[in-house]
């Protein structure tokens, strides 16, 4: 109970930041996703059905602070979760590089479904900005994951 | 009895003129010194702080521990009070804004960004309860920020001007040439739609057209910084650098209707 209770405070707590993420620490617009980081950190860490359950939950914070009335992020993020499950019972996670590359896959992935759902509402975005949002975005989700994971990591213990 | 040799009066004049002479004379006498004694004076001066820092080394570490705390402490004191000047100036002009301009008003704070890099969206900290509804016009004393989306009791969602789902009926200010002007996620706006003989060019204004259902008439948009051709060839574009610096916004102000 008390973990559960831990969890849901640092939820909030990187919900928040993600929120209020600072200016001058985005690089061209793009910020990380802290969020789909401890979804993915959960995985790893915890067992499938916490994790999954705390993913919808994280889904639904950042669905709710988004403009558009969709529930992609909850659909995502459990998606992700289930799959990330999937794969690390498939093959060995415990190495820092695979989690950090199932990271990027993950974050270039749940990029580019948010990218196709907004072009797909008619939204213009140009190629240019299309690709700064999915790269660079991936690449600092992925560049601030091992910070995370090493305090999921002090949740478990 | 009071007879003076005059030998004494000799003297006391010459003493007489000798301090007048003195007198007239010091200033460029002393500072004639000085000049010549300086390098001598400074050595010796260097030599007494030297051997009085080896001296009095503890108690002069002491000192500078606690100098270098106070410094810290009013470079603290500087760093907040340049803030609230900053807040204070801001805060100034917005009233200043809201006094001048003829709309109905409702000035509120960004408490919070959009969550992800696909949109582009503020929270900010009124809502019903001050009198805010869904598709009120945001706009600050720069220009147009954006329009307001969700509305709760005490804060309210605003759908910035680039973000891709935004569409605003604009006109160029000088030539009354239309378009419509869309966010592209990226620093500046694109206005679209305009035929390939548009009066438009590089400096122009622009600013919301009355078609516009949202926004009021009139209000800037922003400043046209490049013309291009669309793709497929029929019709122009042309890249607007927005008036306001919607990264950085703090204050907004709702128009009510």
């Amino acid at each position: 109970m008390k973990k559960w209770l831990i969890i849901l405070l640092t939820l909030i707590i990187l919900a928040t930041l993600q929120l209020s993420w600072p200016v001058c620490l985005s690089f061209f617009h793009a910020k990380p996703d802290l969020l789909l980081i401890f979804v993915v950190s959960l995985v790893f860490y915890f067992n499938f059905k916490i994790a999954l359950l705390f993913a919808v939950l994280a889904g639904l914070f950042k669905d709710a602070f988004l403009p558009s009335a969709s529930a992609i992020n909850t659909l995502a993020f459990s998606a992700w979760s289930y799959l990330t499950f999937r794969l690390s019972s498939q093959i060995s996670t415990e190495n820092s590089y695979v989690r950090l590359v199932i990271i990027l896959i993950i974050s270039l992935l749940n990029n580019t479904a948010l990218g196709i759902q907004s072009l797909n509402s008619g939204n213009y975005i140009p190629a240019g900005i299309f690709l700064r949002n999915l790269l660079i975005t991936s690449v600092y989700t992925v560049a601030l994951s091992p910070f995370i994971f090493k305090l999921t990591k002090r949740i478990a213990a | 009895m009071f007879k003076l040799s005059r030998r004494t009066i000799t003297n006391s004049i010459l003493i007489v003129c000798a301090v007048f002479l003195v007198s007239i004379f010091s200033p460029s006498f002393k500072n004639s010194t000085q000049k010549t004694l300086k390098p001598q004076l400074s050595l010796i001066d260097l030599l007494k702080r030297e051997c009085a820092g080896i001296i009095f080394y503890h108690r002069n570490m002491v000192e500078f521990d606690r100098l270098n705390g106070d410094v810290e402490s009013l470079r603290r004191n500087l760093f907040d009070l340049r803030e609230i000047e900053q807040e204070n100036s801001r805060l100034k002009s917005l009233l200043g804004f809201k006094q001048k301009s003829p709309l109905h008003l409702v000035s509120s704070r960004v408490i919070a960004r959009s969550p992800d890099s696909w949109s582009s969206s503020v929270i900010i900290d009124k809502g019903k309860y001050s009198g805010i509804r869904r598709g009120m016009a945001v706009i600050n004393t720069r220009g147009l920020v954006g329009r307001v989306v969700e509305v709760a009791d005490n804060n309210s969602k605003i759908l910035l001007v680039n973000d891709p789902s935004q569409g605003i009926s604009s006109i160029v200010q000088r030539s009354r040439q239309e378009g419509l002007v869309s966010g592209s996620l990226g620093s500046n706006l694109i206005m679209r739609y305009l035929p390939d003989d548009a009066q438009i060019a590089v400096g122009d204004i622009i600013i919301t057209s009355e078609l516009s259902q949202v926004y009021p008439k009139g209000l800037l948009v922003g400043r046209v910084i490049n013309i291009g051709k669309e793709f497929s060839g029929l019709s122009r574009y042309a890249v607007i650098k927005p008036a306001v610096e919607l990264s950085n916004i703090e204050e907004v102000l709702v128009i009510i209707p």
